[in-house]
């Protein structure tokens, strides 16, 4: 497989929501505004990227009997850095994500990967596979954020849509958990549509 | 054996390796995050007790409080930190009270976990403006514009919400009459 294809796998052909639908838990529950879905999709990718260099880089020394236990000390160190990280820098998005940061750990994305991917491969391609699956899991993220933020908020980012948010009546439904299902199922309609039609 | 040695090797380097990242992470970023934290609480008792320069805090028995200090060092006011069960977790408020005049001076949502779009809006102006410049006294929570001060008006379709807040607040006032008794 080339690079290129390793890259862009992550982005579309194995994107973790929309084809593997692989770490559903934050993906249906931060995604209620757009800039959430960002921060937790950048939140992920900075762990994904960190762990499958460690890993890759690691391991022929970690015996393969231990080599979960091994990855979940390595996850979660990240995971611990990027919590206090955004506890420190980004007070506020840190105090909405709350409990979802730590349980980054335990996505399956990322164990998915170093498993699948980093413990098999080199560092470069290791690092093209992390950056490529990240970017694949934090637009799914900010698309589902951003669809229901429009349609729960009449908001984008927090700020107002010109010519938009004026008139629309807020369906509050898209922002509690019931609208993170029906636009998830949604979006995997319609990328299940474009992929056969190709 | 030599795997098994291998093994705990292994692991214990790796942990031993994670510890010191984040022993090194934890003293880079903790001052931030409790300076934040600070940050945030001032701002809340700022914005409870309008025109005060500064705050201490106090402590009256088992109650304990911050008392406002306005421009010219005289106690102006108290803020209290109350929580209380919401519809769907715990509710953080800062209370002001101007207990001189026997008075409610502001409140401000610390955190909460309520409904967005229904229960969230007890963050709103709108909701909060029931208890500003309120006096003491015991309140209800009616479904109707408020006839009097007295009445607080529940967010259409959140009332466990609008309930939630004021048996928070009237439960914070009860304290304070009792940690101030005839003081009042």
């Amino acid at each position: 497989m080339s690079r290129v294809q390793t890259f862009t796998n992550g982005l579309w052909n194995e994107n973790p929501v929309f084809r593997l639908v692989l770490g559903m838990c934050p993906t249906l529950a931060v995604t209620n505004a757009a800039v959430n879905g960002l921060a937790m999709g950048l939140a992920t990718s900075f762990v994904l990227i960190f762990s499958e260099i460690i890993i890759s880089l690691a391991k022929n020394i970690i015996p393969s009997k231990v080599r979960i236990p091994s990855y979940i000390i390595i996850v979660a160190t990240f995971v611990t850095i990027a919590d206090y990280g955004l506890k420190a820098y980004f007070p506020d998005i840190a105090e909405v994500l709350g409990l979802f940061i730590p349980l980054i750990v335990v996505n399956c994305i990322i164990l998915g990967r170093l498993e699948a991917f980093a413990s098999k491969n080199v560092l470069g391609d290791s690092v093209i596979d992390a950056v490529g699956m990240g970017l694949g899991f934090t637009w799914a993220l900010t698309l589902l954020g951003s669809i229901r933020e429009i349609l729960g908020m009449g908001t984008i980012f927090g700020g107002a849509i010109p010519g938009f948010t004026s008139w629309w009546t807020p369906w509050t439904i898209m922002v509690l958990p019931a609208g993170a299902f029906l636009t998830l199922g949604v979006l995997l309609g319609v990328m299940n549509y474009l992929t056969k039609s190709k | 054996m030599k795997e098994m040695s291998r093994m705990i090797l292994v692991l214990t380097v790796i942990a031993i390796l994670s510890g010191l990242v984040l022993a090194f992470t934890f003293n880079m970023t903790n001052d931030k995050i409790i300076h934040n934290a600070e940050v945030k609480k001032q701002n809340a008792i700022a914005e409870v007790l309008p025109g005060i320069e500064s705050y201490e805090l106090k402590q009256k028995g088992d109650f304990s409080y911050y008392q406002g200090i306005d421009a010219n060092g005289n106690p102006i006011g108290i803020a209290v930190e109350a929580k209380g069960g919401g519809f769907q977790g715990e509710i953080k408020m800062m209370v002001g009270f101007i207990p001189t005049e026997k008075k409610i001076s502001a409140i401000k949502i610390l955190s909460h976990l309520e409904t967005p779009g229904l229960g969230a809006r007890i963050t709103e102006t709108g909701f909060k403006s029931n208890y500003e410049n309120k006096p003491f006294g015991n309140y209800s929570v009616v479904k109707r514009p408020v006839a009097n001060e007295m009445e607080v008006e529940a967010i259409s379709g959140a009332t466990i919400s609008s309930d939630a807040v004021t048996t928070i607040i009237q439960n914070t006032l009860k304290a304070v009459e009792e940690a101030f008794g005839g003081e009042l």
